[in-house]
């Protein structure tokens, strides 16, 4: 029980943390890399311009769940930062469940686009035997956590509600 | 009955957005509501999410942002400024026209806006404030020097802009750059008279030995722009290409070189970059949708006929500007963009309006929404480096704001501010010219 309980903490600390830096890290590395080879050496992977951009959407979707968490995308607060206590609570619900309903219409489909993709052998192009689905996997899976990361903020609010504590609004991120 | 049922859907969006609902999440429901009500697939929602940044062209997003946290991290702007003072350091307000300086040549190696103001202001406040700057003026000026950080190439935003516009980004870069240099030059003539008119700051000589100490040792931040205009300017690289060469030079130099990038941080600084990208990518990606969406209900048009039913070229300029100048108060420049451009650039075109120019008059205005009260982002982050009330930089910013949108309206009215480049370019890469 007690390594269960360890890993569980460390995924809730880690889990988008290290799928970005390891994909960040290795697109950079990819694009680098090649551009030098196809200027130097005039020869370059085909597959460098494809893996790295589908790298990108993993940071893209896994890095949407890591700041719905961090309560870190970009919104209009002048209102909202006035409002009283309960009504910020409201709204902090009503965040709740827009994200649910987008969440479950992107899941539906995006579930079954990859399914399709697996079922027709769908491979990137540039390789020989990388699935695309694997990578198409991102929306999914990205929404997937955001989810997961949804309910514990839902948890988190909610229990401060209850307890009258000030509710955590919203984290400043300088983005442009 | 539809056009009602969009009517309400949108204002249903201003509400939640009003109210505060992430802004990526009210432009997904937007064009879900709106697909349901046009008959489009949903499906279509939930693949474009991702196949709506499937574009290696976008790549120069996360790069450049990647760029901005390495170059701050090796120690080259700290560099840069030095230099920069050597060089104005003689002039009433130089230290000033200097921090003003620096912000323009760290734009041009970094693509954003609030990194410029907040590595500029974090070396230059404390200096100018010592030199006997009102510290109120000092915040003000590196606020209004950022919003040069995505004029001049590179630039987050120009490769949001043309990644959505469906505009060549390395035209957009290259057009920037005079535009840019323009708005340094205004914003340091309102310096120079501010300083002047309050007796601000010494005066220290002019020194061609200091100039040449402090510019060997910032060279590394010039083999940096270097390697990015040419690269850019003469095709070699393509801007994502360029922005992956810009981050691999800055992580190694920092490594290598100034040695102030040590091996064990390279993952948080990955993480503080992955963190934006996780804010842009998905913003991006539901403004894919939305266009989709709107091209569909054939929204662009009946704005259009609207529009240019007021006048020909120059009522439709204005009135775009103004716009933007308005949305810019309240909203940050990336939202402006992604909702406004993909609605004012065809009707600009309309009219005649060159979309490369008009690119670039978009995002001036945008970019100085970054200092506009109520809500500019620059005044913040200024306020959150010297520590300065925002409030109490407002009054101060007014003079830059002023230079800037005198500025503003010569990059509007002369175009070939804008496309002279463009056109030496096109010509020497043997493309048809505009």
């Amino acid at each position: 029980m007690g390594y269960l309980v360890k890993l569980v903490r460390w995924l809730d600390e880690n889990a988008e943390k290290t799928v970005i830096v390891v994909a960040y890290a290795t697109m950079a590395a990819i694009i680098f890399v090649e551009v030098i080879r196809r200027y130097l050496f005039k020869e370059q992977a085909a597959w460098s311009t494809t893996i790295p951009v589908y790298l990108f959407l993993w940071i893209a979707w896994v890095g949407a769940a890591y700041n719905v968490r961090k309560r870190a995308h970009l919104r209009f607060e002048e209102f909202r930062g006035r409002m009283s206590y309960g009504w910020q609570f409201a709204m902090l619900m009503l965040d709740a469940v827009l994200w649910l309903v987008m969440a479950a219409v992107v899941l539906r489909y995006a579930v079954e686009y990859v399914q399709l993709l697996e079922m027709n052998w769908a491979i990137v192009p540039g390789t020989d035997s990388v699935m695309q689905w694997w990578f198409y996997m991102a929306t999914p899976i990205g929404w997937g956590l955001l989810v997961v990361r949804l309910m514990q903020n839902v948890w988190e609010d909610v229990s401060d509600f209850r307890n009258g504590r000030p509710l955590r609004m919203s984290m400043n991120l300088n983005a442009d | 009955m539809e056009s009602l049922g969009i009517i309400l859907v949108s204002l249903a969006g201003v509400v939640i957005f009003m109210l505060g609902v992430p802004i990526m999440l009210v432009i997904g429901l937007w064009s879900i509501a709106a697909s349901l009500l046009i008959d489009l697939r949903l499906a279509n929602v939930s693949f474009t999410l991702f196949e709506g940044l499937n574009f290696f062209g976008l790549l120069a997003l996360p790069l450049f942002i990647l760029t901005g946290d390495l170059i701050n991290a090796a120690g080259i702007a700290k560099r840069l400024t030095e230099f920069a003072y050597s060089v104005l350091g003689w002039m009433r307000g130089g230290l000033a026209m200097a921090a003003l300086a620096a912000c323009g040549l760290f734009a041009a190696i970094s693509g954003s806006n609030s990194a410029t103001a907040a590595t500029i202001g974090s070396i230059m406040h404390p200096e100018m404030k010592e030199n006997g700057y009102d510290g109120r003026f000092s915040a003000a000026t590196v606020a209004a020097g950022g919003v040069v950080g995505i004029i001049i190439p590179p630039s987050i935003i120009f490769t949001v802009y043309g990644f959505i516009m469906n505009q060549s980004i390395s035209e957009l870069f290259i057009a920037g750059l005079v535009p840019g240099i323009m708005m340094v030059m205004a914003m340091m003539v309102a310096a120079w008279f501010f300083a002047r008119r309050n007796k601000w700051g010494t005066i220290i000589k002019l020194d061609p030995v200091r100039i040449i100490k402090t510019g060997a040792s910032a060279w590394l931040g010039f083999v940096a722009i270097f390697m990015i205009l040419w690269g850019i300017y003469t095709g070699v690289f393509s801007p994502t290409e360029a922005a992956g060469v810009a981050a691999g030079f800055c992580l190694l130099s920092g490594i290598f070189i100034t040695r102030q990038i040590k091996l064990r941080e390279i993952p948080s600084i990955l993480m503080k970059s992955g963190q934006i990208a996780g804010i842009l990518g998905p913003l991006v990606a539901v403004s894919v949708v939305m266009q989709q969406v709107l091209s569909a209900l054939g929204a662009n048009e009946v704005v259009a006929d609207f529009i240019t039913s007021f006048g020909g070229y120059y009522a439709v300029l204005f009135a775009c500007m103004a716009v933007v100048f308005v949305a810019g108060m309240v909203l940050e420049s990336l939202p402006v963009t992604l909702i406004l451009a993909p609605i004012l650039g065809p009707i600009a075109l309309d009219v005649g309006i060159h979309p490369v120019h008009f690119g670039v008059v978009f995002l001036v205005g945008a970019a100085i929404g970054f200092i506009t009260p109520p809500y500019g982002l620059n005044l913040y982050v200024a306020s959150s480096v010297t520590g300065i009330p925002y409030l109490r930089i407002v009054p101060y910013i007014l003079p830059y704001l002023f230079a800037l949108l005198t500025a503003w309206l010569l990059i509007a009215l002369l175009p070939e501010l804008s496309m002279y480049l463009v056109g030496l370019q096109r010509d020497s890469l043997g493309l048809t010219p505009y």
